[in-house]
């Protein structure tokens, strides 16, 4: 593949799941191109695709086959460590119900990858308050996420995933398990984050209302790509 | 170390969080396991120092002197007794002369003359009462009657086990009387020179060399024995510091007297048997705390599994925010560290802090010796530490097996 300001550049990528005759295409060869700095909406009807699609480009899960290229990265010639790695210092995600380790405080929740990374303590705490502050969630810093509304255990995902910079930031269905209100406000913060801070964004959404602040939304049915909006 | 960082924050914090009952029961079952692995060989090793320390304190004493191999008693007993009453190391001393004979009872009241005698074959020790009593404490045995003075004559104290109601549980094993107690007339027979004894007492010990055993004043014995020379069997001593042995016994041989007798300490000549029995103890003690090691490790396995296997999307989205398998692993396997260390160090606060010291002051009562807990701070650690790696590995096994799997499954719940 050639060189171009695309992070991310997807082809023909196919899943399939089970063996024999019980074999299910849920991808069924799809094109997909991100550029940096771009804020991407994947939408479709339940069971279309776009989860898988977006497992596959944040290289959580592996095609059946086709090709992955991010940040210039042949992702899928990367080994399990490789792919941990690549994951922790490209990538960022935000799952649909938070997934906070609830053992941790918010703080502590956001400065693990950043340990990870190998930030002193005291770096990581710092980066992961001023992350923190960023999602408007001040004076929450030692709140367990049991102690936090999901609007806001949201927010502190947020403040996980933007962090350490990543150079995308992927968001599976963010406002899923969100009221109305809490909901809008999550998809607002990852919209300033896209264009104020120039993030990449790839979000799997079911709801137009929350995709309007993007770039283009990729429409998928039944495994396939089939329509693209460009909105701005 | 950035794997451990992140795993002793997250292993730190689970511990933490977690179920103060649940956490509590962990450290007691770890804390159980380490006393079945200590206490279990401690006692059954306890039980055999036990009578080793009977053996020591009422028989053998410190320091044993018998006689060199190529004689057949101690040499020249008077010069050897004079010069140990010169050692301000040596705190008693008692000398021995030993025999054996037949001891008959109730021949006054027998009335059948064709009969079987009521009589037994009896260890005969001549003795010096006012020694003997302060190196063995021997009245501290009577059980029946009292002890001998120390210049009466005609007088003598059997020891229980050549008694029938004594010994019955015991079974046929010793040569026994039927009866007898203190005021009883016996008649003790050595070759063709018999004498006739007044039971003054009735002696009764752990030590099958005091309940096994008859005494009688030594210039008795050496009248009844014809034994002119004065030459004894056995003396033996007791030192005034314990674990001095080693030096009295240089400093009896720099005096020469290690040409009139054998002198060995304790050590040296405690019968061969005791160790032995000690070292099989041990190794019984060790293979019964090592099934407690199993089912502890076994226990750890499933805490450690159901935990992580409830946290498996945890540990998915964990590797999939990019942290490393083995700080999720060693988040695991401190979890295991910390309850393997805790439950030992309680065990081992209730061991030396309470257990050593009551069992010293409250003897388990077995039928041979009293038993006490042996806990040897070397070996102790030891068997923590085969505990503390065999828990780690438990810790690490399942939290392996989780961490394994695939990370979107994990994330997803899938099989």
């Amino acid at each position: 593949m050639k060189q171009t300001n695309s992070i991310i550049e997807a082809k023909n990528i196919q899943r399939k799941f089970g063996s024999g005759n019980l074999i299910t295409h849920v991808l069924k060869g799809i094109d997909v191109t991100v550029k940096t700095g771009e804020f991407v909406a994947i939408m479709g009807k339940s069971g279309a695709g776009k989860s898988t699609l977006m497992y596959q480009l944040s290289v959580l899960d592996e095609p059946s086959s086709g090709e992955i290229v991010i940040d210039g990265t042949d992702v899928i010639a990367l080994n399990e460590n490789q792919r941990t790695a690549f994951r922790l210092h490209t990538l960022g995600y935000v799952f649909q119900d938070y997934a906070l380790v609830p053992d941790l405080s918010a703080e502590e929740n956001v400065m693990l990858p950043l340990l990870m990374r190998g930030l002193s303590w005291k770096e990581a705490k710092q980066k992961a308050r001023a992350s923190i502050d960023a999602v408007d969630m001040k004076n929450k810093y030692r709140n367990l996420p049991s102690e936090l509304s999901g609007g806001e255990q949201q927010r502190v995902a947020i403040a996980r995933a933007i962090a350490g910079n990543p150079k995308i930031l992927f968001a599976d269905e963010p406002t899923a398990n969100l009221d109305s209100i809490s909901g809008a406000t999550v998809v607002e913060l990852i919209t300033k984050l896209n264009k104020e801070n120039g993030q990449t964004v790839v979000m799997v959404t079911h709801e137009r209302e929350y995709a309007t602040g993007c770039d283009r939304i990729i429409h998928m049915e039944d495994g396939l790509v089939t329509d693209i909006e460009q909105l701005h | 170390m950035r794997a451990l960082r992140i795993g002793f924050l997250l292993g730190l914090r689970q511990v933490q969080r977690a179920n103060l009952w649940t956490t509590f029961l962990i450290i007691f079952v770890m804390m159980l396991t380490f006393l079945n692995l200590i206490a279990v060989s401690g006692i059954l090793v306890g039980l055999i120092t036990g009578a080793e320390r009977a053996v020591r304190a009422e028989s053998l004493g410190d320091i044993i002197i018998s006689e060199r191999d190529d004689e057949d008693r101690i040499l020249e007993t008077e010069t050897f007794l004079r010069e140990l009453s010169s050692f301000p190391e040596i705190e008693a001393f008692s000398v021995r002369y030993d025999g054996g004979g037949t001891l008959e009872a109730n021949y006054k009241e027998r009335r059948d003359l064709k009969g079987e005698r009521d009589s037994a074959s009896v260890i005969v020790t001549g003795i010096d009462p006012l020694l003997e009593d302060q190196m063995s404490k021997l009245s501290k045995n009577i059980i029946e009657g009292s002890y001998l003075e120390s210049d009466e004559e005609g007088f003598i104290l059997v020891g229980s086990y050549y008694i029938k109601e004594y010994a019955i549980q015991f079974g046929d094993i010793f040569d026994t009387v039927e009866t007898l107690h203190p005021g009883d007339t016996v008649r003790l027979t050595v070759g063709d020179t018999s004498k006739e004894f007044i039971v003054k007492g009735i002696i009764q010990s752990k030590v099958d060399e005091v309940s096994l055993n008859t005494y009688i004043p030594e210039r008795e014995f050496r009248r009844l024995f014809d034994r002119a020379d004065r030459n004894a069997d056995q003396i033996v001593i007791r030192v005034k510091d314990i674990g001095s042995e080693d030096e009295v016994k240089a400093t009896l041989l720099a005096s020469g007297l290690g040409s009139l007798g054998k002198i060995q300490t304790f050590e040296e000549g405690k019968p061969k048997f005791i160790t032995d029995i000690k070292n099989t103890f041990n190794i019984l003690g060790t293979f019964i705390g090592s099934i407690g090691i199993v089912v502890a490790s076994i226990t750890i396995f499933i805490i450690i599994f159901i935990n992580a296997l409830s946290r498996r999307r945890q540990i998915g989205i964990l590797k999939g925010i990019g942290i490393k398998r083995n700080a999720i692993e060693i988040a695991y396997v401190l979890q295991a560290a910390f309850y393997a260390l805790i439950g030992s160090g309680l065990g081992a606060l209730v061991t030396y802090g309470f257990l050593i010291g009551y069992f010293e002051n409250n003897p388990i009562k077995f039928p041979f010796s009293d038993g006490i807990l042996v806990a040897p701070v070397n070996e102790t650690l030891i068997r923590f530490a085969v505990l503390f790696v065999i828990t780690l590995i438990a810790g690490f096994l399942p939290a392996w097996l989780i961490v394994r799997k695939n990370t979107l499954n994990s994330i997803l719940g899938r099989k």
